[in-house]
């Protein structure tokens, strides 16, 4: 029975070949976008975890503390977290690795060439926290750091903008007038979460840019402060000992606000990656409007074919055709029509966002998901939309089906 | 016992009364009687409006009775469910239309085989029966074709051989040559003859008196009330 209820749908779908496929167009729009829109906000969550995993997220960021005034939470306050402060708590349990920068925008000239860079006076360990890698020469060390030498290890922007085809390494270059030797360059990392460079940057001793490139103002303290934990289960319990210790060597009574912030690397990863998904989210429900627009065309054009074949209902009806069958044949029509649209569409959303990551240079993940959603919603959609139309057909008396003209 | 087999049909002191909504009813057929046996070709006449297509109905069991008895084939029909009416119209009743009724995006053996379908035929024993009922009606190589490219008088031949595909007790052909020339109504009413001589059972519906004179015997309903039953032949005669 069921061979033969496909084959009559299959026939009777075949016999109205347009309206068929525009009404499969529609479920195939509706499946073809929601594919794409799933892996679209499934290639951003993976870009957003890409961007992560470069940074690193078993890191806590101390800053300086927020300004109150008057209750009124400001914007950040003055440095507080001393070169001291950081190298203490090295020896904390759990951590793994600390470093600090102190920041400069400055020009950096070579011969003709100047570019607009960000410099970041660190510590070797900055190399490890920061997740980068040497490309070319070597970091400064420990003892560069205490003598403050004027030495630089440069991003691959610097490089291409500044040097294009020479070699850097050994080269000169001039920082707000001062000569810096450039001693290694870093390999390329790639834009950063915002959409920023993170390869248009100069790394140098926090010393020698305390020394050269900055103001007089606490000359010994960090813009922010890094500490790399042993493991990511462990984040809550180091933030803890960091605020304990700092609280400590700050003098801070109780009741007193902190004069510095601990940030858990791993809260905003999770912060970005909700955002990411709520993003993934509203691309879905936006494209499955389509989805759902395709499957009232369905039921439209079914129940204009219930119509259409009334007299057909009712000569199946005399012929001893039962109630049941007659419903089962229109609500095979309309899930054969969802499931090949839906179908189609899967391909086709596949396809085309397979086709947008070349273009765009992006991996494009194929989720598994996106594809059993589809195909399981065409299939509701079928018998959704075709059951009203069906029980329109069954519930038919023969005599007026008959006689309907 | 031998009388029970050989009646088709038993309808006894049958109603039917239409009930419209605000209380108001109408009584369109009044205790209508009468038998017919194996192999018989009557004629129901009557004008339009004198219930000759509700009686139809009924003995197609496309419809039920108000009240009374019909037996088809010694099988009571009056209390049937939906399902079991159309099981056994697609057992033992053959239907032949005014409109023929062809499923036009089909072929011609297709729609001779459809009665088929709905008894778990299969598609190849199907196709065998329906050139063996398209033979009978002498369409022999138009199996393939669709009823849009035959004329009215074939349609109607192959609409013949689907009512005969499921081997029925009776056939019920309602006004047949009513959308047909008096040309191919005479080809259509003799090949019901020759069915009717190889022991078919024909009740035919018509208003045409020319088309009733094939038939032998002829049941006239007047105002929902049996006013004639007897042959053909015999009828007007008391009145001329």
């Amino acid at each position: 029975m069921i061979g033969q209820i496909l084959r009559e749908a299959w026939i009777s779908m075949t016999a109205y070949k347009m309206r068929t496929f525009l009404t499969m167009l529609g479920i195939m729009i509706g499946v073809a976008a929601v594919v794409l829109m799933v892996a679209a906000g499934q290639t951003v969550q993976n870009e957003i975890t890409k961007t992560f995993d470069s940074m690193g997220t078993n890191l806590i960021i101390i800053g300086p503390g927020e300004t109150v005034s008057g209750g009124v939470r400001g914007g950040r306050g003055r440095p507080s977290v001393s070169f001291d402060d950081v190298n203490s708590l090295k020896s904390l349990k759990d951590v793994e690795n600390t470093s600090y920068i102190v920041n400069a925008a400055v020009q950096a000239v070579y011969g003709s060439n100047n570019y607009g860079v960000s410099v970041a006076g660190t510590t070797p360990d900055y190399l490890d926290i920061g997740n980068w890698e040497i490309e070319d020469g070597a970091m400064f060390t420990e003892h560069d750091l205490k003598t403050g030498k004027p030495y630089i290890v440069i991003g691959q922007t610097v490089v291409n903008e500044l040097f294009g085809m020479q070699d850097p390494v050994g080269k000169v270059l001039r920082l707000k007038g001062h000569p810096f030797t450039v001693i290694g360059t870093l390999k390329e990392k790639g834009d950063g979460l915002m959409g920023n460079d993170q390869d248009n940057i100069i790394l140098t001793p926090a010393t020698t840019l305390r020394q050269r490139l900055r103001g007089s103002y606490r000359p010994n303290y960090s813009d922010t402060a890094f500490v790399k934990v042993t493991s990511e289960d462990k984040m809550e319990a180091v933030a803890n000992r960091i605020e304990y210790q700092l609280r400590a060597r700050h003098r801070l009574k109780e009741g007193v606000a902190n004069d510095f912030t601990v940030r858990l690397m791993t809260d905003m990863v999770d912060k970005v990656r909700s955002i990411g998904m709520i993003l993934s989210i509203l691309l879905a429900s936006i494209a499955s409007i389509s989805l759902i627009v395709g499957s009232i065309g369905i039921m439209n054009m079914m129940l204009v074919s219930v119509t259409e074949r009334t007299r057909e209902i009712g000569t199946r009806k005399a012929l001893g055709a039962p109630n049941k069958w007659i419903m089962f044949q229109f609500l095979t029509e309309s899930v054969m029509i969802s499931f090949m649209g839906s179908f189609i569409g899967m391909i086709l959303g596949v396809a085309l966002s397979q086709i947008a990551g070349a273009v765009l240079d992006k991996a494009v993940p194929i989720s598994i998901w996106s594809v059993i959603i589809s195909v399981s919603v065409a299939v509701v959609v079928g018998v959704v939309s075709g059951l009203m139309p069906a029980i329109k057909a069954m519930k038919l008396d023969p005599i007026d089906a008959l006689r309907y003209q | 016992m031998a009388d029970k087999q050989n009646t088709v049909i038993d309808v006894n002191d049958l109603c039917k009364t239409y009930f419209m909504p605000g209380g108001m009813s109408q009584s369109v057929l009044k205790n209508v009687s009468f038998k017919v046996n194996h192999g018989e070709f009557v004629a129901i006449m009557g004008h339009s409006g004198s219930g000759k297509s509700t009686l139809m109905n009924i003995l197609g069991c496309l419809d039920r009775p108000t009240s009374g008895l019909y037996k088809l084939a010694g099988q009571a029909i009056s209390d049937k469910t939906d399902s079991e009416l159309a099981h056994v119209r697609g057992q033992k009743i053959g239907f032949v239309f005014q409109n023929f009724n062809l499923l036009m995006k089909r072929t011609i053996a297709d729609n001779v085989s459809l009665p088929l379908i709905y008894q778990g035929v299969s598609e190849k024993e199907r196709r065998k029966r329906a050139l063996q009922m398209l033979e009978r009606v002498q369409l022999m190589g138009y199996e393939d074709r669709l009823p849009t490219q035959i004329s009215g008088g074939m349609q109607q031949r192959v609409a013949i051989a689907r009512a005969l595909i499921n081997n029925p007790e009776i056939i019920f052909a309602d006004e047949p040559t009513g959308n047909l020339d008096s040309k191919t109504s005479d080809e259509i009413m003799s090949l019901f003859t020759d069915l009717n001589k190889q022991g078919i059972t024909i009740v035919l519906v018509t208003h045409e008196d020319d088309v009733a004179d094939y038939a032998k015997r002829m049941i006239k309903i007047d105002d929902g009330r049996k006013v004639y039953d007897g042959l053909r032949a015999d009828y007007g005669k008391d009145k001329k």
